[in-house]
């Protein structure tokens, strides 16, 4: 697979966030003015929302959005920064719910104490899973991932007693510090927002690392990368620890949210809706995967469809976006911000 | 002994359900350069129109000439409308028939339901052949199996069709410049390897009941065969169908029958990742340009 192909098969290219000017000196450079105001706005509007009295199936959808939001932003930094697409992410997820799960099952370890437990073993994970991704390229290695995911379903349905079989696992509620009801679905919302939160920082601070400027190499020329004397199977078992590590503290936050997991939600279905909203957000623009997010968990309810119909319209809406705008929704809005920012600059010189 | 005769023989019928639809994706993915996911739906497709065209009293024999029909029309309309946009870039046409897939699969749910569908064995003989007794149908199954692959080998490596279409596989190009029309090829290997997965559904249903669902199940287990045997190469796509279908007759005897499907997956993971060429070798799949 050529770089060529690679940078094409990502998105087209002048929409992201590492067109930054090159030569560029300090670890990390200072966000643009536009970048803070976004945050603050978006930050804003995380800590207001349940004042707006949402009422409990929104406030409950919201929480679905906040923890796939975070497994989607690693599986963006994998996707949209190393150039590496994969379906089996919902597999990652699985590996640190049911890590959870089974450290509260089995040595009654609560939230806290598992919660770097699911991290580690999730990013352990991933980094198995990449492996074969440094041999085998593309469509390949995409159905190595689906494989894996299906392996995983059945290796915990069949786990007897430990993983709880086909009925899956129970956990309790998180023990809150200082007292805080976290049973409570308000208390719950705002911790999955700080996780949001802290995952969207970390992304933007690894993207714009040199890290994520090596990564940045890599994806778009690898022997190029390789001859300077960049360790490029390093980088990549590296980025895909990295977003089993997201895709870890969603799968522990997924896990105590619902207080039951079962085998079927890291099924292969699931990888392919994570992807789907991936690429329905847009991979590379650090909102995208957030937009990807609230399209699918809100676009039922708000559109008052039903599960099937609403599959239906992710599935039209996935052709379309990969026929029409290939750099996902919010690919589409930057360009369409951008090109209206150069009308008026233009207009502005006369 | 009669016991493992006769596993054997229904593997065998199983493995050809599995031969047919590997053969339409090695020829899809390693000949047209598109990767369809939605592959295994277009075999549920099939399964479903031969199954509402028995109920409807149809021979079953018309009838899988209909689900064949129905598909070809799916695969042309799904070529024409969708992946001919992304043949330049296969990873976007890969994704794209995720969708499709998920499409197909709900589609065929609202429309009829997500109760499994069977319908009456078509023939329903018992041959007694040394002592080990053949279920006519399965017997069917396989030699129409047998006729379809020699057909599609021999048009491959023999015709003037199949080296006009190796050709234009090879150096798409010089292809076009000898006067192979490059296109209509791509669009034609797409509709007759989705022809197969209608046939494929028909005869499936001939044998198990079929759901919505199957297609995912069925979609892995093609794309196993044609990456085992090699991209584009007809008689891998054989070799892999029965090296899976044996796979599962002596695990579903001899092994751990609920882990009969981890079987094939790891079988499939090694074989991706020690020989991504495949087995007996094919084409490197979907090309750069």
């Amino acid at each position: 697979m050529s770089a060529d192909q690679r940078r094409d098969a990502v998105t087209a290219p002048g929409f992201s966030l590492n067109t930054r000017k090159t030569g560029s000196s300090g670890w990390l450079e200072r966000p643009p003015l536009d970048h803070i105001v976004m945050g603050v706005a978006i930050l804003a509007f995380l800590i207001a929302f349940p004042f707006f009295n949402p009422g409990y199936r929104f406030l409950s959808l919201a929480i679905t959005t906040g923890f796939t939001a975070i497994a989607l932003y690693g599986l963006a930094l994998q996707f949209g920064q190393a150039g590496i697409m994969s379906v089996g992410h919902a597999g990652i997820m699985g590996i640190g719910g049911y890590t959870a799960a089974i450290l509260a099952n089995q040595l009654g370890i609560g939230f806290w104490l598992a919660l770097p437990a699911s991290i580690l073993l999730s990013a352990l994970a991933a980094g198995l899973v990449g492996l074969p991704s440094l041999r085998v390229g593309g469509q390949h290695y995409i159905i190595i991932t689906f494989c894996f995911c299906a392996l995983l379903v059945i290796a915990l349905t069949n786990g007897g007693d430990f993983t709880g079989a086909a009925t899956g696992l129970d956990v309790g509620p998180i023990a809150g510090p200082f007292g805080i009801n976290l049973a409570k679905l308000r208390n719950m919302y705002y911790l999955v927002m700080l996780a949001l939160v802290v995952s969207l920082v970390l992304t933007y601070v690894i993207v714009h690392s040199p890290y994520g400027r090596t990564l940045w190499a890599i994806r778009e020329n690898e022997p190029l990368a390789r001859a300077v004397g960049i360790n490029t199977n390093f980088h990549k078992i590296g980025v895909f620890a990295l977003s089993g590590a997201f895709a870890g503290a969603a799968g522990i936050l997924q896990t105590y949210y619902l207080r039951h997991i079962s085998p079927p939600l890291y099924g292969a279905f699931p990888s392919l809706y994570l992807a789907l909203m991936v690429m329905l957000g847009g991979a590379r623009p650090l909102y995208g995967p957030l937009l990807g997010a609230i399209i699918v968990t809100f676009l039922p309810e708000v559109g008052g469809l039903d599960p099937i119909d609403s599959r239906i319209a992710y599935g039209v809406g996935l052709l379309l976006v990969i026929l029409l705008l290939p750099a996902g929704v919010s690919g589409g809005l930057l360009g369409l911000y951008r090109s209206m920012i150069g009308r008026q600059r233009r207009a502005e010189k006369g | 002994m009669d016991i493992f005769l006769q596993q054997l023989i229904n593997s065998l019928s199983v493995a050809s359900v599995t031969i047919l639809i590997g053969m339409g994706i090695t020829l899809i993915f390693g000949l047209a350069g598109i990767v369809n996911f939605a592959h295994g739906e277009f075999l549920m497709v099939g399964g479903m129109v031969t199954w509402l065209l028995v109920m409807a009293g149809v021979n079953f024999f018309i009838a899988m000439f209909g689900a064949m029909a129905a598909v070809g029309v799916l695969g042309y309309v799904a070529e024409r409308t969708l992946f001919r946009f992304t043949l330049n870039r296969p990873m976007n046409g890969f994704i794209m028939s995720i969708g499709l897939s998920v499409i197909l699969q709900n589609v065929v749910i609202k429309a009829l339901n997500e109760v499994q569908k069977s319908i009456p064995d078509p023939i329903a003989k018992v041959w007694v052949i040394g002592g080990v007794d053949i279920i006519a149908m399965r017997a069917i199954v396989v030699a129409i199996t047998v006729v379809v692959v020699a057909i599609t080998y021999f048009g491959i490596t023999r015709s003037r069709y199949g080296v006009a279409l190796r050709a234009s596989v090879s150096d798409q190009d010089t292809a076009a410049l000898m006067g192979i029309p490059v296109r209509r090829y791509v669009t034609g290997v797409f509709i007759y390897g989705s022809v197969l997965a209608g046939l494929g559904g028909a005869l499936m249903i001939a044998l198990f009941p079929i759901t919505p669902f199957t297609g995912s199940v069925v979609i892995i287990r093609g794309f196993a065969v044609s990456l085992i045997g090699g991209l584009g190469n007809v008689g891998g796509a054989v070799v892999g169908g029965l090296v899976l279908g044996l796979v599962d007759a002596l695990s579903a005897q001899y092994g751990y029958p609920q882990w009969t499907d981890a079987y094939s997956l790891v079988v499939m993971i090694v074989i991706l990742i020690l020989r991504p060429q495949g087995l007996l070798g094919g084409t490197l799949g979907p090309r750069a340009t």
